[in-house]
């Protein structure tokens, strides 16, 4: 990478951490123009909230669900992007928060990001993220009479495919 | 607005009197360029066997398997050479490229239906032939930058005019 | 009925009226992929929609983790076949940006060079399909698929397949300009920009054509935002937003073009914007082969991605695609999310299939250039 300041990169999270001091865990700039923010889960929709109103951020390009079986935690990423401020229309801010493996639980950002609706169907359905006060949420992709665990879990393993 | 429906139409009754762009294919096969993926072709003289090339591919089509003739590799003293079950190949060739040796290349050969699905199962001997493929027609443009159309012309004769 | 919905993912299953009448659209091949849309329908009017996709779904995300980097390739660019090179673009930057591999600068061009003719590509598949069978125009779907042959005579010679290039590995394109490419190219785009003033007489200027599309489904710019949606949709309805400009890779920052932009939203000018966008890249791919440096096309990458993340993102045809990969420093992914631009977009088809008449839905299926098979992944 080259060197570059990151001020914009700071200011971002500057304000995210005088915001909500205790929410914000952990920040990391990526490199130029990725940002990503660790949480703690209860307040994802104040922070998504504060991201679209103040900060400009106000659609998702995704929401991914990462298992990390070793910690015993599934980690729920929002990709949070820009069209209205052009300050900030090149970032992705990379939203993190780690949640229970047995009992995923987090409250749906849709009501805040109406972007996101797609998107954490998917999360529900491939990892079983609950995602409380999504308006519809139900299966997306699987076959309608598909049962059994959450399908991208890493428990769950194809053996014909190969080792993992 | 009449003048965008003529307009329109004048572009449609324009292509009657220009070349046809079909080209009849079984009977005309287009030429190919060279490095077409199409299946491999195995040169047996330079395998050493090593087995990067079922590593490599993606949808593990290929499995090394030994070969009863009565040849001598030295390169390859078990006799063990890529077999490829085409009805899983997805012509991606990282196999010819990965290979150390240079002992795939490409061809360009594409009709490899079958009526039995135990032939799509291509040995190495069989793997090893050369290619029968041969295709001679090309897309010329007609006119001025292809206003008067576009056809497929037998490469020979392209080239004499 | 007309109470406005939460979200535009309207469950059918809920409260139906006693005059409504639920039909299922598809599941059969609409033109690009098998997908079904639920509608209620009162009287010819569409009252809601939802789309049932993942008829396709293949589970892309799975299979990656069992395969090493590079084998990963072929299989994340099936997704959509009209637009293979951005699907494997966006998956080779993330990786390498963490390998680190910088990619020579003829390798950029190169890479440039292909990913604006399968642009071209395929938005003439979208022009012919997608655009003009849907709207029942005959004769542009044969005109853009014959013309699109062309270009695909052009990719086989570059990369060597018609359509599944798997041209772009870790450390740059697998193969230089061959002889004569260059040529060819050039005498191909002075046909084909003839053949765009003649597309803009029998299609886009077409009174019959402009009756069907224009004014039909409206997205306005604070509805597009709000639904992020991306691509050619958001830019029709008048957000300038395109990853070549916002964070430009490959040899995008030396190339000069514009975004073409539209403050309408409606089909017709998502029918425009690809044709807008099809003069920009003929521009892009002229200006490339003319700066295109000398020198070596890649460097030799690792096949082993250390522990760690990346976001990479390309503007793909149908819009913006951002993949993140994680690395565990083993030569396999241990996550790779694909966020494509069909699936960010299928927010938008239930939220515009609603008060329209029926038979203006596969006008507005169309101009959304939606791909099934890459929003089920």
């Amino acid at each position: 990478m080259s060197q570059v300041s990151l001020s914009r990169e700071e200011a971002i999270i500057g304000q995210l951490k005088a915001r909500f001091p205790e929410a914000i865990e952990e920040t990391k700039i990526d490199r130029a123009r990725r940002v990503t923010i660790h949480f703690e889960k209860d307040h994802v929709q104040e922070i998504a909230m504060f991201m679209r109103d103040e900060l400009g951020f106000d659609h998702v390009k995704g929401v991914a669900g990462v298992d990390l079986p070793t910690q015993k935690k599934i980690e729920v990423l929002y990709f949070a992007g820009s069209y209205s401020n052009a300050e900030v229309q090149d970032f992705i801010v990379i939203l993190k928060a780690k949640l229970p493996r047995d009992n995923p639980i987090i409250a749906s950002v849709v009501s805040v990001w109406e972007s996101a609706h797609f998107h954490e169907r998917e999360t529900f359905e491939m990892f079983g993220v609950k995602f409380e006060g999504h308006p519809d949420l139900r299966k997306l992709l699987t076959l309608d009479n598909w049962e059994g665990p959450p399908p991208m879990l890493k428990d769950i393993k194809f053996p014909e495919m190969g080792q993992r | 607005m009449s003048t965008a429906v003529l307009g329109a139409m004048y572009e449609g009754i324009k292509h009657i009197f220009k070349h046809t762009f079909t080209m009849k294919y079984p009977y005309q096969k287009v030429l190919l360029p060279k490095g077409f993926r199409g299946r491999h072709l195995l040169y047996m003289d330079k395998c050493t066997g090593c087995g990067i090339c079922a590593w490599i591919c993606p949808e593990r089509c290929i499995s090394m398997v030994p070969v009863t003739d009565n040849k001598e590799y030295p390169q390859n003293p078990e006799k063990r050479f890529p077999q490829y079950w085409y009805a899983r190949c997805c012509f991606c060739h990282f196999c010819t490229e990965y290979c150390p040796t240079g002992a795939l290349d490409y061809t360009p050969d594409y009709e490899l239906a079958e009526y039995d699905r135990e032939l799509l199962l291509w040995s190495p001997e069989r793997l090893s032939r050369p290619p029968t493929n041969i295709g001679e027609y090309q897309s010329v443009f007609h006119g001025k930058d292809g206003n008067q159309g576009v056809t497929f012309e037998p490469v020979i004769k392209q080239k004499s005019k | 009925m007309t109470t406005e919905p939460p979200s535009p993912g309207i469950s059918i299953s809920k409260t139906a009226e006693p005059s409504t009448l639920d039909v299922s659209v598809g599941p059969q091949h609409p033109g690009s992929g098998h997908c079904r849309i639920l509608i209620r329908v009162d009287g010819d009017y569409i009252v809601s929609a939802d789309p049932d996709i993942g008829y396709v779904h293949r589970g892309c995300e799975k299979i990656a983790e069992y395969r090493n980097y590079v084998s990963n390739i072929p299989h994340l660019e099936r997704p959509n076949i009209a637009d293979a090179i951005h699907l494997n673009w966006g998956y080779v930057l993330p990786i390498e940006e963490l390998q680190g591999v910088v990619v020579p600068p003829r390798g950029k061009y190169i890479s440039t060079i292909a990913a604006e003719m399968n642009r071209i590509m395929s938005h003439l598949y979208g022009l012919a399909i997608m655009q003009g069978v849907f709207s029942g125009h005959t004769t542009i779907f044969m005109w853009a698929f014959g013309d699109r042959d062309l270009f695909i005579e052009l990719a086989e010679m570059l990369t060597g397949a018609r359509l599944t290039y798997s041209f772009l590995v870790p450390g740059g394109p697998r193969r230089d300009l061959p002889f004569g490419f260059e040529d060819r190219l050039s005498r191909l785009l002075d046909y084909f920009e003839k053949r765009l003033v003649e597309y803009d007489r029998i299609f886009f200027s077409n009174p019959s054509v402009i009756a069907r599309a224009k004014g039909i489904g409206v997205l306005k710019r604070e509805d597009a935002k709000k639904l992020g949606v991306v691509g050619p949709v958001l830019r029709a309805s008048g957000v300038k937003y395109d990853v070549r400009k916002v964070e430009p890779y490959g040899a995008y920052a030396d190339l000069e073009f514009d975004i073409p932009t539209f403050e309408e939203g409606d089909s017709y000018s998502r029918y425009l914007i690809r044709f807008e966008e099809m003069k920009q890249s003929v521009r892009i791919i002229r200006q490339a082969l003319e700066k295109i440096p000398k020198g070596p096309i890649a460097r030799k990458a690792p096949l082993v991605a250390p522990e760690g993340e990346a976001t990479g993102r390309v503007e793909s045809s149908r819009g913006e695609i951002t993949y993140l990969v994680m690395g565990d420093n083993s030569d396999k992914p241990s996550r790779v999310k694909i966020m494509n631009g069909s699936f960010r977009n299928l927010i938008a088809l239930p939220f515009l299939v609603r008060n329209v008449h029926v038979a203006d839905m596969p006008i507005i299926y169309g101009s959304l250039d939606y791909w099934p098979v890459e929003a089920d992944r």
